[in-house]
């Protein structure tokens, strides 16, 4: 079970009740701007500091290094996130 | 260097660049330089709908009773969106088909703006339903001095491009006299345009037209409005794709890989691009306080307008790799994001293909009395 840190030191464990990434934050409570919520619009980039993650669906929006987006992906390692 | 439709050089187009290359000549998709704007064709495709699926018959009822300052604010917002669609609907296919060289980019242009058409004929479609006299509301938006002051912002870079393409095309490269005027043009000096176009359109996709979705929101919020609120987040669902394909375009130009002029350009034009976002983000400030100018309404003010401006502009230059330029952090109004959810806006399929299940066929009308002889 992968885990999820943020920038702020707290810790998700990303146990599969969740569809994506963005879901496991929104269930922390966790405040997240998203629009679309299908990787097209980028509204959700987050900043991927270490791990690595997997996109359910190729995303279509700009996506440059060290980031990632939420709402389409899902952790294959512990990785360390920054929300903006 | 003057252009061709169908250009008789025999070129590889995957060497292209995006632009100022070769014209393009066959349209062919079996391979893709840039195989992202094949996908947003795909996307933007699959997003094809008509104003007319849209119910918008109780809006009339809603609108009449509306208070004056709100219709004020519900039609105002209308007039301008009108605006920009009738620049977006014409402008990137005059302006960048002619100097486009790849044909999924090419497509990917026409694909855009043609979606752009829809939204100008769903205001119309708007406007005839609430509005006994629709010319009264259109015939206003070239005399309504706010929404004028916008267009000349929104339209300087088009046409500035426009301008030294039609020069460039017709005499080439250096100083031409044309009608007694002396003029000069440079391929370079038309990149530097091209580039700031681009991002002029950019921050139209990105920030102008959310002062404008989110009082359609708020009134939807209430119970109002709400089939101007379906047409709206379609159109939102499409501005949304159309952003990505102009950050697209902004980001291949900064890399320098696809031509390297172009990245030399991005960071001369750096401070000109700040410029440009911040100068839209005070206009449409300044939007929001004409729009609340006789009062505010529920859930909205030109407060949180105006701070959730300055928040979608951090957000979107910093996509693009700029920094922000507001201290907003907090999104004033994140019961918006509801509305821009993609999937809520899909219909059944069948819904979506037929053009003739669509016209008037689905009832909205139904209350709690519609199921009382309903038993499980």
């Amino acid at each position: 079970m992968p885990s999820v840190k943020l920038s702020n030191g707290v810790v998700i464990n990303f146990d599969g009740s969740a569809q994506t990434l963005l879901e496991a934050l929104e269930r922390k409570k966790l405040e997240v701007n998203f629009h679309c919520r299908e990787g097209y619009c980028g509204a959700c980039r987050c900043k991927l500091v270490s791990g690595e993650v997997n996109y359910i669906n190729e995303p279509l929006a700009f996506v440059r290094k060290g980031e990632f987006l939420p709402c389409c992906s899902v952790p294959v390692t512990d990785i360390e996130i920054e929300i903006p | 260097m003057a252009y061709t439709t169908f250009n008789r050089q025999i070129n590889d187009q995957m060497k292209e660049p995006m632009f100022f290359g070769n014209p393009v000549n066959v349209s062919r998709y079996d391979q893709q330089k840039y195989g992202i704007f094949e996908k947003l064709i795909e996307k933007q495709l699959s997003f094809f709908w008509r104003p007319e699926e849209v119910d918008v018959s109780k809006d009339r009822i809603d609108y009449q009773n509306l208070p004056d300052h709100e219709k004020h604010i519900f039609i105002s917002n209308l007039k301008y969106q009108t605006l920009l669609d009738s620049v977006q609907g014409r402008s990137p296919n005059v302006a960048f088909l002619p100097i486009v060289s790849l044909p999924e980019l090419e497509t990917w242009i026409e694909t855009w703006a043609f979606s752009e058409t829809i939204h100008s004929r769903s205001y119309t479609h708007i406007v005839r339903n609430i509005s006994a006299e629709p010319h009264k509301v259109f015939d206003d938006i070239m005399l309504n001095e706010k929404i004028l002051e916008r267009a000349d912002d929104v339209t300087r870079y088009y046409d500035d491009l426009i301008d030294g393409i039609n020069l460039y095309q017709r005499c080439g490269e250096g100083t031409h006299t044309i009608n007694g005027e002396t003029l000069s043009i440079s391929l370079y000096e038309l990149k530097r345009r091209l580039y700031l176009c681009v991002m002029s359109v950019n921050v139209l996709e990105a920030i102008r037209f959310y002062v404008s979705f989110a009082c359609s929101f708020a009134f939807a919020e209430r119970e109002l409005m709400e089939g101007n609120a379906k047409i709206i987040r379609l159109i939102a669902r499409d501005e949304a794709l159309h952003l990505t394909g102009t950050q697209h375009m902004l980001n291949i130009m900064a890399a320098g890989e696809d031509d390297a002029d172009m990245a030399k350009i991005a960071k001369e034009c750096e401070e000109e691009a700040y410029a440009i976002f911040r100068k839209a983000a005070e206009q449409e400030k300044d939007w929001a306080q004409y729009l609340f100018k006789d009062g505010s309404m529920i859930g909205l003010n030109k407060d949180i307008l105006c701070q959730y401006v300055e928040y979608i502009t951090n957000s979107r230059m910093q996509a693009i790799g700029m920094k922000a330029i507001f201290s907003t952090t907090q999104n004033p109004i994140p019961w918006i994001n509801t509305w821009l959810v993609s999937d809520n806006v899909q219909v059944a399929p069948q819904e979506a293909e037929i053009s003739s299940y669509l016209v008037g066929q689905i009832d909205n009308e139904v209350d709690g009395g519609d199921f009382g002889d309903f038993d499980l």
